[in-house]
């Protein structure tokens, strides 16, 4: 709910670089990296920020948030839409981002089927009735492959300036490392999990004992099938309200992919034209810049494609022709340059994406240009 | 070709808004503005939401207290209402509280001119209606104890919802309510969760009447709301529709229908202006466009013409919704460099990217873009920012492209829309607002509601003007605004002959030049043109060769250049140019070959090159009765360099005779420091003298138009120009005591007009004048179509007279104006503008693209000028 500012109330005062939200999201997406999880849900999401940079992670094809109080969702919630470049290059994969309004104490059935779920200072803010439902619904319910859980170590407290109960006016109880960790451990060995504690925020030198600001328990699932069958055992209604849902566009959507790849024929195409009328207009001494003579001040890169394209694109120039104003490039000339083929997979695939979009000669196989446009 | 060029570089004069801060203008304007993209914009400044916390007070700016993640700020609109008054004068893109109109006597009572006949109009303008007795009111919200966060005194405040009602817009102080509660003063107490009690009190500060300023931005917050609720995506200052676009895969760009709106406050009513938009955008990153450039053009310039086709572009990021204007490109730099972030640590780009979003970037080498940071606050900090070229796409068009007409031909396709499709697009957005259950309840909730159609009134068409051409009077028809062949036959006013020409062609283009000599034989002898055969050169086709050509054949005597061009390369035609415009200055023609491919044009494009040329050589052609006497009209407009930074070019014309054929032209390069209204004065007082040395006598009245003024700029204009023009004048003589009139001239605006004919809708004729209902009541203004257009529809022009001593009646001025229109000569059309300011766009156009390594362009203007001017 409000644990980002009630963190940079005193971020100001302790030294946390970077601040400690920031390492406790880092550390969701440091795990999300090394783990490649395809749905992750944010319980207690607040506004959005963890979500917000999950879904610059392109393993993540499905990305839930869900918290108790729906206008602090919904006052940057939008950030959460795709960008105008997400239509300009899809994603590869799909990507549909949800919130939801609900509480953590109740079961709706669309938080099935996670592979992380991620509950950042959230436990706190739970009223004890909540608290006491919380791992039923989290482990029992959901069934996650993985749940990560922070809170505050109040051990840590007595280090940072002007707290006097809780961080928080909001909380309802901080726990020590001890109290935490049997909570979680009881948890674990209820639902069938493993838990590894760790922590951001380390604790001053010589005072190690203390402790992390923040406390996390990593939970595994043990044997990833149970779940399965007790979650068709109980089929619940929803009741949870959906306040935000966002589908990226993706090359899995054929109108993407067309797309996608019409644009690259085309832009391969010119390349390959460009080429071969500058080798043309060498050949018959026109063409007065000797190319071998350029230096290169602006190296490509070795990984740049482009380099590649530009050889590739010389060497593919001899299977095109000229006939008038008009230059054939085969398709199959097309489908062997890197970015094509990735596209499309199969040169079956590219002629029927490409079909009535690009200019094809009468037995489409190959692509027609008009040299005409190039120097007017 | 600068004719397409010119529409790109239109840009706006820098600097001058400094003199004014704005604050707390409400965060309606927060995104970069994407067109044009010359454009230097004052900002407005982000309010409240932008800070994370809450304010005790107004008006105190607080330090950001919480250091959000970097560049997860996404562009905030009005995701979070928010607004606030700080009680500075408020300033905006709207120009609002520029109150000119009261300054002048004669247009108190009234500003609409009679003359003409009536016509019956639509336009893109929908009435905002709002309850009876709506009011909305504002009130001051604070704490005690004083509490920090912005989200717990929103959580505290509604508490009291059965108090304050569902319906509440509240950024931390700020709270507007569309009911009034019932005691001026309210004092409620909340208590945090933590057990300690707080006491709010809630004061009444202002009462807004539906008319008011912060209403007025209110309006427009709203309304953003509500188009992102109808998931339109926005970009810079418009949203658009991400669902269907338009794809022209042949040039890799995408073209997403949008909707440009504005609520202000009009003649009779507040209004919405709708106008449908169109974003290209680029489905190449600024990486791919590099390499592509630099297979296609010499090792030597590549860095040179990257910079030409980049600089100025707006970018959009990979990774936020934020927009760019690329100012710089720094090849010294590559991503494996280090920044110092926030925190104080170093980080190399790579890491950057990679840690914050994700985004690998695989070319190390690439250079790296600078755009300078225009706004100040927020979240943004100040300076240059960084950009990595392969995580940024490209937006609009770059002049390469704009100068390509097949390129523009297919995207004029899809965004040209004619009247009646324009309107369909328009009502488009209504129909949303009207179905959309949420949105309907939001304006129900401020009890507001938009009318559903278009607004109606009648226009006024005034008398078409006749061409004066040799003694000749011609009448010709509105409705195509082309006398061309009407006045064919008769001779110019003043021919100027062909004795000794040059006519230079490629072997190839052979034929085509003699098509064109031939031609011209045919199409002179009637303008009055006495021609000799030119001195036919043929060259190769590369550019040395024709500048050898230049070097070795013209001579003193030489009228024109004549060149016949087998492509429209701009290198070549930019060479060519420099050189006659600078090195040798003499006439010059270029022609593109193609044009003159098709046999049954050919005559009708040899006549208005022959015009063209007589135009160049100091000829005149016609000319349209002007009744006003001892009358000088000045055209300036104003052109912001985006290649050589913070440099404005001011082009300058003015008129030296009473038919006003004859003109005199000059242009104003503003350094570093110094600033462009001193260059005008010395134009203008540089023209008073050329007058009186034609006329020996004073002009008793100068009307100037003044082009070239940007949204938000109009307060420095009347404040700071107009008084210079005046004490200018003053300086002349001591009993000199002309009468000015100052009129801004705006091309780019979004008011279109629709003629209702038949039942369908049309484009209204040219001549048509608009000067009631979509007008500013604080102003004297009004709108003039002034040509006609085959495709799409017609942009009128926006004329605000900002200053007027001369007392003519508003029927005069548009009159005035709109004869005016018809004097530009390049082609014997009306135009967007009138020729003054076509003339100092050709002029600043040369000056600026065409003469730009060496940066003293005042003398090369003054000499490629030379032609337009008669001394």
């Amino acid at each position: 709910m409000d644990k980002n500012f009630k963190e940079e109330k005193f971020t100001g005062f302790t030294k946390f670089t970077p601040p400690l939200y920031r390492q406790r999201y880092q550390f969701v997406k440091d795990l999300v990296g090394k783990y490649e999880p395809k749905k992750v849900a944010d319980l207690g999401c607040a506004d959005c920020t963890l979500l917000c940079m999950l879904k610059f992670c392109s393993c993540i094809e499905v990305l839930a948030g869900v918290d108790i109080c729906g206008s602090v969702m919904k006052e940057k919630m939008h950030r959460l839409s795709p960008l105008p470049v997400d239509y300009l290059q899809p994603r590869e994969r799909s990507l549909t981002v949800t919130l939801h309004h609900g509480s953590v104490a109740h079961k709706d059935p669309c938080m099935l089927g996670f592979d992380l779920v991620t509950c950042l200072e959230l436990i706190e803010h739970l009223e004890e009735s909540e608290l006491k439902k919380f791992p039923e619904v989290v482990f029992g319910f959901m069934a996650p492959s993985r749940v990560v859980i922070s809170t505050p170590n109040s051990e840590f407290n007595p280090l940072l300036p002007g707290v006097k109960l809780f961080r928080n006016p909001d909380h309802k109880f901080e726990w020590t490392q001890l109290q935490f960790q049997s909570w979680a451990l009881e948890t674990a060995r209820c639902y069938g999990y493993s838990v590894e504690f760790t922590g951001v925020g380390h604790p001053p030198r010589g005072m190690e004992n203390v402790g992390f600001c923040t406390q996390i328990g990593v939970f595994v699932k043990r044997n990833p099938q149970t779940s399965v069958s007790t979650q068709s055992e109980k089929p619940t209604e929803a009741v949870y309200k959906t306040v935000f849902k966002a589908v990226y566009p993706c090359l899995k959507d054929e109108k993407y992919l067309q797309n996608a790849v019409v644009g690259e024929v085309i832009f391969t195409a010119q390349i390959i034209k460009q080429s071969l009328l500058k080798r043309l207009m060498s050949e018959h001494g026109e063409y007065n810049g000797d190319p071998a003579e350029r230096k290169s001040k602006f190296q490509p890169s070795v990984s740049c494609f482009s380099e590649d394209l530009g050889k590739l694109a010389v060497e593919k120039s001899m299977e095109s022709s000229v006939s008038g104003n008009v230059v054939y490039i085969p398709l199959a000339t097309i489908f062997s340059f890197p970015r094509v083929n990735q596209l499309c997979g199969t040169f079956e695939k590219l002629s029927k994406l490409v079909a009535g979009q690009v200019t094809l000669s009468n037995d489409g196989s190959a692509v027609m240009l008009n040299t005409e446009h190039e120097d007017r | 070709m600068t004719g397409r060029a010119r529409a790109r570089s239109r840009g706006r004069p820098p600097g001058q808004e400094a003199a004014i801060s704005s604050v707390g203008a409400a965060s309606v304007h927060q995104a970069v503005p994407v067109q044009p993209p010359g454009r230097h914009q004052p900002r407005v400044h982000p309010s409240l939401s932008e800070e994370p916390s809450g304010h005790g007070c107004q008006s105190v700016p607080q330090g950001q207290s919480e250091r959000r993640p970097e560049g997860l700020q996404i562009s905030v609109g009005f995701q979070e209402l928010s607004l606030a008054d700080r009680g500075r004068r408020r300033r905006d893109f709207s120009d609002l509280g520029v109150n000119t109109r009261q300054a002048m006597e004669h247009v108190q009572e009234s500003k609409t001119g009679t003359s003409g006949v009536m016509i019956k109009l639509t336009t893109n303008y929908f009435r905002l209606t709002s309850r009876p007795q709506w009011a909305l009111y504002q009130y001051h919200v604070s704490y005690n104890p004083e509490m920090e966060a912005r989200r717990l005194r929103s959580a505290l405040l509604f508490q009291h919802e059965e108090l304050i009602g569902k319906t509440h817009a509240f950024d931390g102080s700020v709270l507007f309510l569309p009911k009034k509660l019932v005691n001026k003063v309210t004092e409620v107490f909340s208590r945090t969760r933590n057990g300690e009690d707080v006491k709010i009190t809630i004061t009444l500060t202002n009462d807004l009447p539906p008319s008011s300023p912060t209403c007025l931005q209110f309006y427009n917050i709203i309304f953003r709301r509500l188009l992102k609720m109808l998931n339109l995506q926005q970009i810079g200052r418009n949203y658009y529709n991400p669902n269907d676009p338009i794809s022209i895969p042949n040039h890799r760009l995408m073209v997403w229908p949008g909707f440009t709106s504005s609520i202000l406050q009009y003649e009779e009513s507040i209004m919405l202006c709708v106008d449908v938009n169109h974003k290209v955008l680029r489905s190449e990153t600024v990486l791919d466009f590099m390499y592509s450039l630099y297979y296609q053009v010499e090792e030597q310039r590549f860095r040179d013409t990257c910079a030409k086709e980049l600089i100025g572009l707006i970018v959009l990021t990979k990774y936020n919704n934020k927009t760019y204007r690329v100012d710089d490109i720094d090849w010294d730099a590559n991503p494996q460099c280090t920044f110092r972030k926030s925190d104080g640590s170093e980080i190399t780009y790579i890491d950057y990217y990679k840690r914050q979003y994700n985004q690998e970037i695989t070319d190390l080498n690439q250079p790296v873009l600078v755009s300078q940071c225009r706004r100040k606050g927020g979240n943004m900090m100040p300076g240059p920012v960084v950009l990595i070229p392969e995580l940024c796409f490209l937006t609009g068009l770059t002049e390469k492209m704009r100068n390509d007409f097949n390129m523009m031909k297919d995207l004029a396709f899809h965004t040209r829309l004619p009247p009646e499709q324009r309107q369909r697009e328009i009502g488009r957005l209504v129909e949303y607002i009207r179905k959309d259950d949420n949105v309907q309840k939001e304006l129900r909730d401020w009890g507001l509601s938009f009318d559903s159609h278009l607004l109606s009134f009648t226009g006024r068409v005034v008398q078409g003007e006749k061409i004066l051409q040799s003694g000749n009077a011609f009448d010709y028809n509105p409705q195509f605004g082309d006398w061309s062949r009407e006045t064919r036959a008769a001779p110019l006013i003043c021919p100027k002959p062909l004795d000794n020409w040059l006519l230079i062609y490629t072997r190839r283009n052979y034929d085509t030049a003699n098509t064109l000599l031939q031609n011209l034989f045919k199409v002179t002898p009637a303008m009055g043109i006495k021609m000799n055969k030119a001195t036919m050169i043929e060259v190769d086709d590369r550019t040395e060769a024709y500048l050898r050509v230049l070097q070795q054949s013209i001579t003193s005597d030489t009228n024109i250049v004549v060149c016949v061009l087998s492509s429209s390369r701009k290198d070549k035609y930019d060479a060519i140019k420099k050189y006659l415009c600078t090195d040798c200055p003499v006439p010059s023609q270029c022609v593109i070959a193609r044009t003159l491919s098709k046999p049954q044009t050919v005559m009708a494009i040899a006549t208005k090159i022959a015009l063209q040329m007589n135009c160049k050589m100091g000829g005149e052609l016609w000319s349209v009765e002007i009744p006003l006497k001892q009358v000088m009209v000045v055209g300036i407009d104003c052109y912001h360099d985006t290649l050589s930074g913070k440099q404005s070019i001011a082009g300058f014309v003015s008129s030296l005779n009473q038919t006003m054929t004859r003109w005199f032209s000059r242009c104003v390069v503003q350094s570093r420091g110094q600033e462009l209204v001193d260059g005008l004065k010395a134009c203008l007082q540089t023209a008073l003298r050329d007058w009186f040395k034609w006329n020996k006598y004073l002009p008793s009245r100068i009307i100037v138009y003044r082009d070239g003024v940007g949204d938000g700029q109009l307060y420095t204009l009347v404040n700071y120009e107009v008084p210079q023009f005046l004490d200018c004048l003053k300086s002349v003589g001591k009993d000199y005591n002309p009468r000015l009139t100052v009129i801004v001239v705006k091309k780019r605006v979004n008011t279109r007009f629709f003629a209702e004919s038949k039942g369908a809708l049309k484009n209204p004729p040219p001549g048509t004048v608009v000067d009631v209902e979509v007008t500013r009541p604080e102003w004297y203004d009004f709108y003039i179509v002034s040509q006609a257009v085959r495709n799409g529809c017609v942009a009128p022009t926006h004329y605000n007279v900002i200053y007027d001593t001369s007392k003519l009646k508003p029927d005069h001025i548009q009159r005035l104006t709109y004869k005016l229109c018809h004097m530009y000569y390049n082609w014997s059309k009306y135009l967007i503008l009138f020729m003054e300011m076509e003339r100092c766009s050709s002029v600043y156009l040369k000056a600026s693209s065409v003469a730009h390594p060496d940066q003293h362009t005042v003398g090369s203007c003054l000499r490629c000028a030379f032609y337009l001017s008669v001394q």
